[in-house]
């Protein structure tokens, strides 16, 4: 009977013992699984136009939060106002990964155009992060759409008009030019950007 | 008189009740189905390599092909696919790629060393699949640049677009040079060169935080 005992004690301590060698799952913690990654990634809502982020910057949206994945080289040379620089191939170091995680921030990536911008993006969704977008069209839409936007030819809707004004308005808080000079030849001082609040359902129009 | 000897099997009946719930559970353990093999080092790696695009001067050969060598697939809906693709391509729609038929057709493909070519309307639409099939293991998943729209446009002359169809991650214009141009009185905003950023460390043991 004792000998019962004993077995039995050595043969879950056995099994404790080989408990140690089950649950070291290495990497990430929040990792999400493959087939939850392609379904967020074939969803369009990660993207954001370019309209919606210079709006938010104008009005200093304090949950905004840039990331420009480009080289450190590209960013000295020109950022968007605000951004942080970590480059794709930092992305995991710890610096990196601290700009990513901050609770409550919503992080938008961007780069030359949007694919660097992305491929961060899907990486950064792997590890499961959340609010984390990317900025469609990156800088060559930014400057397409925002400091050299096209004038809207006579027989466009309405909005269009609207959003054209917005974008020129936006360019010359981004640029800082003084002036303006309106249709007329009328020069005004330097104008009050007025956002125009976007309605809901107008978010993919007028992108790269 | 002591429990045990009323049944000197006892302790054999509980080790083998024992063993059967072990074996029980590790039988109806759920294995997942698609495992990473790239870890997200690897992935950064891969991704900074450029070893999966697919050039669109490759697609000559590729649309003519009849060896299989290369599949092209459209990953967009059905009803894009009806309006128009590239020649020779099949559609299966992205959301469905993970279905059990098209993954052993993709696993046929890998086995016999055929190159498989994702493609959207836009590279970046077809850019987030491609790379998770990258990183579920199909080493043999390639992205086309440019995507069907470049296609499009250069498809009488893909030979010759050889380095100009590659357009995306480059950049069009000279930012800081067209950001300035525009502003003679420059407000201080975009004028300073680099602003000190802060990092707020994220608080490290959220995550577990209100579990049962």
């Amino acid at each position: 009977m004792n000998k019962n005992y004993l077995f039995l004690t050595l043969l879950m301590l056995l099994l404790a013992v080989g408990t140690f060698f089950i649950t070291k799952e290495e990497g990430y913690k929040n990792e999400i699984k493959p087939e939850a990654l392609l379904r967020e990634i074939t969803q369009p809502s990660r993207y954001v136009t370019t309209d919606q982020v210079a709006k938010m910057i104008i009005e200093k949206d304090p949950t905004l939060e840039l990331i420009d994945v480009r080289s450190a080289d590209e960013y000295n040379k020109f950022q968007l106002p605000d951004a942080v620089n970590v480059p794709l191939k930092d992305i995991l170091t710890e610096e990196g990964q601290d700009n990513l995680g901050i609770e409550d921030m919503n992080a938008v990536f961007y780069s030359n155009d949007d694919i660097l911008a992305d491929q961060a993006w899907v990486i950064s969704k792997r590890l499961g992060y959340n609010n984390i977008y990317v900025l469609k069209g990156g800088l060559n839409c930014w400057i397409e759409t925002i400091i050299r936007p096209v004038e809207p030819s006579e027989t466009t809707s309405q909005t269009e008009f609207e959003q054209y004004k917005f974008r020129k308005a936006a360019g010359m808080y981004f640029t800082g030019a003084s002036e303006i000079t309106d249709s007329n030849g009328n020069g005004t001082k330097k104008p009050k950007v007025k956002v125009r609040r976007k309605k809901k359902e107008k978010a993919a129009s007028g992108g790269c | 008189m002591h429990v045990h000897e009323r049944n000197p099997k006892r302790t054999l009946i509980t080790i083998i009740l024992f063993a059967l719930v072990i074996v029980f559970g590790w039988i109806t353990m759920k294995k997942p189905l698609f495992k990473y093999a790239l870890t997200p080092q690897q992935t950064v790696d891969m991704v900074i390599s450029h070893e999966g695009c697919f050039h669109p001067y490759e697609l000559v050969k590729a649309i003519d092909d009849k060896s299989g060598e290369v599949v092209l697939i459209d990953i967009r809906n059905s009803f894009d696919y009806a309006k128009g693709h590239i020649p020779n391509s099949m559609n299966i729609t992205a959301s469905n790629l993970l279905e059990k038929k098209n993954i052993d057709q993709l696993d046929n493909w890998k086995k016999n060393n055929v190159r498989v070519v994702f493609y959207h309307d836009d590279q970046l639409q077809a850019n987030g699949t491609w790379m998770l099939f990258r990183q579920i293991g199909y080493s043999n998943t390639f992205v086309l640049l440019g995507g069907y729209s470049n296609y499009v446009l250069h498809k009488d002359n893909l030979q010759e677009a050889k380095g100009k169809t590659c357009l995306k991650g480059t950049p069009r214009y000279d930012f800081a040079e067209v950001a300035k141009k525009s502003g003679a009185a420059v407000m201080d905003e975009g004028a300073k060169p680099k602003k000190k950023i802060k990092v707020r460390r994220k608080k490290k043991e959220k995550a577990a935080s209100g579990g049962c």
